[in-house]
């Protein structure tokens, strides 16, 4: 059965750099290197989320894992699907993400929208302001971008952000206050 | 400020070769004829050539030379975005000694906006950043070439004998170029002359300007005709049988905008240096002079009640401005598109002059202009409101339109100086009507 409030701490693994200002509800596993800004949203409503290593999700960035539209949170005899996300995705400003499977090394960009039913698999490129809900899977190294999404598939994968990532994990802490981490003391989180 | 928010709401009528009723974001006023002109009514003019990426100026010249095309910057072939630079650091062995590698920088092409780069279509990375890109050549370029210059020459001798035939009844020296003929062949084959340039509506093509020089040695260019094959190659067995890539093929955008190759495949899409666009001048076709900076009176709609509307006038001038309006008259002939009856303020209107500084002068006097309370709404520094009233006349959903005449005075501050035998005329000024349009929107039942 799935519970409309979620449990009381999120799995936050060593090394992640998840800052406080950041909402994480429900049941959330963070892998290590990865960071998630201040104003970021991680939402397992309908089931947990485990999120790999490796990942930068921005500010204002929705990832959600939502009922289906026609099953209210309450009814009898649901499963819970797990969300997973791979390692090294970069999920930009302001995007939206309740795609039940997304590989890696994948780029959704600023405003995006994916929808419930598309899965991404590895090097996927959804540009800025593409809403993708079709059901499907989106093969290897596909760009997704302009108005009408048009697209076309890319030779080479997007290089994952470890410079960026580096040098985030040393200043965010400057500048934020960080969830704890599970080594360690096992304090609730705030939200 | 009209073609940020409604451009079509207020109209003023342009007299030129056709009545334009146009808004006056889009006009131009001749400081000579003292006129209004709309795009229509004026000459387009060439000035330069300007690359919209870099910025960088090229003199026409050096653009034809070009074809147009700026040297440093590329278009995405895909998207047709500009493409920037980057550089990675790849290990390469260093010259003296083999075995060691060190790193360099390599530079390729990348698209920010479909993320295409140049190592899509095997374009080997440089490591230069600028300057080591080529366009792959045209295999057709030197069939071209010759029959350009075959018809070039050919034109060039139509040109001429139709000339002496003009001549051979005029005076020696009209210059050859200037006779109806003459345009009529040239253009044949599509050179342009400085003549053909002038004339309203006619097309420039691209090989206008292209001709021979006079009394150049007029050599015998010789062309072989295009011969008709009669066996095509076939087409391969599995043309209809192979299931389509459709990431490779590539739109017909995409393929057009390379005329030289036109691929069909998205593997042989090569980056072409980017168009550049130009900066245009504007000649008023009556009195020849250039048009500069508009200078036009802006006016903004308020509509806060149903039967009285208020204006708002704003004089950009520094001097008085002194407006009339008066409602159009029966039967008047601009008057086509009105479906309301207007009720103009009678009396004169004053607008002081702009004065940059009174915004900041907070003790300055106001001044006093006696504004009769029915008319004027408000007054603040250079802006006046006031108030018309608006009876609708027929029932129908369409909008309401309203329109009148504004009639002003006018000093023409940079008008040539003439010497006067009086000392220190003023400037003379001059009343200007103007027939104004007002779309005010739908009834409302």
């Amino acid at each position: 059965i799935a519970e409309h409030v979620g449990k009381a701490a999120a799995n936050i693994a060593a090394g992640a750099v998840v800052c406080v200002e950041s909402e994480i509800r429900g049941d959330v596993t963070i892998g290590p290197r990865t960071v998630v800004h201040p104003k970021a949203r991680i939402i397992a409503e309908a089931g947990p989320i485990i999120i790999g290593e490796g990942n930068l999700i921005e500010e204002q960035a929705l990832i959600i894992n939502s009922y289906p539209e026609n099953i209210m949170p309450d009814t009898e005899g649901v499963e819970p699907k797990t969300m997973t996300i791979g390692i090294n995705n970069v999920f930009e400003v302001g995007c939206v993400s309740q795609a039940l499977k997304i590989g890696d090394n994948n780029v959704i960009e600023s405003k995006a929208d994916l929808g419930k039913n598309v899965i991404l698999t590895s090097g996927c490129i959804v540009g800025a302001c593409c809403q993708v809900n079709t059901c499907e899977v989106i093969p290897e190294n596909t760009v997704i971008y302009g108005s009408n999404c048009m697209r076309r598939v890319q030779t080479e994968r997007p290089q994952p952000q470890t410079l960026q990532l580096d040098f985030l994990m040393k200043i965010l802490p400057n500048y934020h206050h960080m969830k704890k981490t599970v080594k360690g003391t096992s304090t609730p989180v705030r939200n | 400020m009209a073609s940020l928010l409604q451009p079509d709401r207020v109209l003023y009528l342009v007299h030129g070769e056709k009545k334009i009723r146009s808004s006056l974001s889009t006009l131009y006023f001749c400081r000579y004829c003292s006129e209004l002109r709309s795009l229509e009514c004026v000459s387009h003019e060439v000035d330069s050539h300007y690359c919209p990426s870099c910025l960088e100026n090229m003199p026409s010249a050096e653009a034809k030379l070009k074809k147009n095309r700026c040297a440093n910057c590329f278009d995405c072939p895909c998207c047709m975005h500009t493409l920037s630079t980057r550089a990675t650091n790849i290990p390469a062995p260093l010259p003296d000694d083999p075995s060691k590698t060190a790193m360099k920088k390599a530079y390729y092409l990348a698209c920010g906006f479909c993320r295409w780069t140049s190592r899509d279509v095997g374009m080997a990375d440089k490591s230069v950043a600028s300057g080591g890109w080529q366009e792959p050549d045209n295999p057709h370029t030197q069939r071209i070439n010759k029959l350009i210059e075959y018809y070039q020459q050919l034109a060039q001798r139509e040109k001429l004998e139709r000339d002496r035939k003009k001549l051979a009844r005029r005076r020696p020296y009209m210059p050859l170029a200037f006779s109806q003929h003459t345009i009529h062949v040239v253009e044949k084959y599509g050179l342009g002359t400085r003549l053909q340039r002038q004339r309203p509506g006619a097309p420039i093509t691209s090989l206008a300007g292209l001709s021979l020089k006079e009394g150049e040695d007029q050599k015998e260019i010789n062309i072989e005709p295009a011969q008709a094959l009669d066996e095509v190659e076939p087409l391969p067995e599995d043309y209809y049988t192979r299931p389509i890539n459709l990431p490779e093929v590539t739109s017909l955008r995409q393929r057009l905008l390379q005329p030289d190759f036109q691929p069909a495949g998205a593997s042989q899409l090569h980056p072409k240096h980017k168009h550049l666009l130009i900066k245009r001048s504007l000649r008023c076709r009556k009195c020849e002079h250039n048009l500069s900076k508009p200078e036009f009176n802006p006016t903004s709609i308020n509509i806060s009640s149903e039967c009285q509307v208020l204006l708002t006038l704003t004089n950009p001038v520094e001097s008085i401005t002194h407006v009339t309006l008066v409602g159009c008259e029966e039967g008047d002939p601009e008057d086509i598109n009105s479906t309301a009856k207007v009720m103009v303020p009678t009396k004169e209107l004053v607008l002081a002059g702009k004065d940059a500084a009174a915004d900041y002068d907070e003790l300055a006097e106001p001044q006093d202009f006696q504004d009769d309370p029915d008319v004027v709404a408000f007054r603040k520094s250079n802006k006046i409101g006031f108030f018309i009233k608006v009876v609708p006349q027929r029932e129908e959903d369409g909008d309401v339109t309203v329109s009148f005449k504004i009639r002003h005075d006018f000093r023409n501050l940079a008008a040539p100086i003439r010497p006067s035998e009086e000392d220190d005329a003023p400037t003379e000024a001059i009343w200007l009507t103007h027939h104004v349009e007002l779309s005010l929107g739908p009834l409302v039942a």
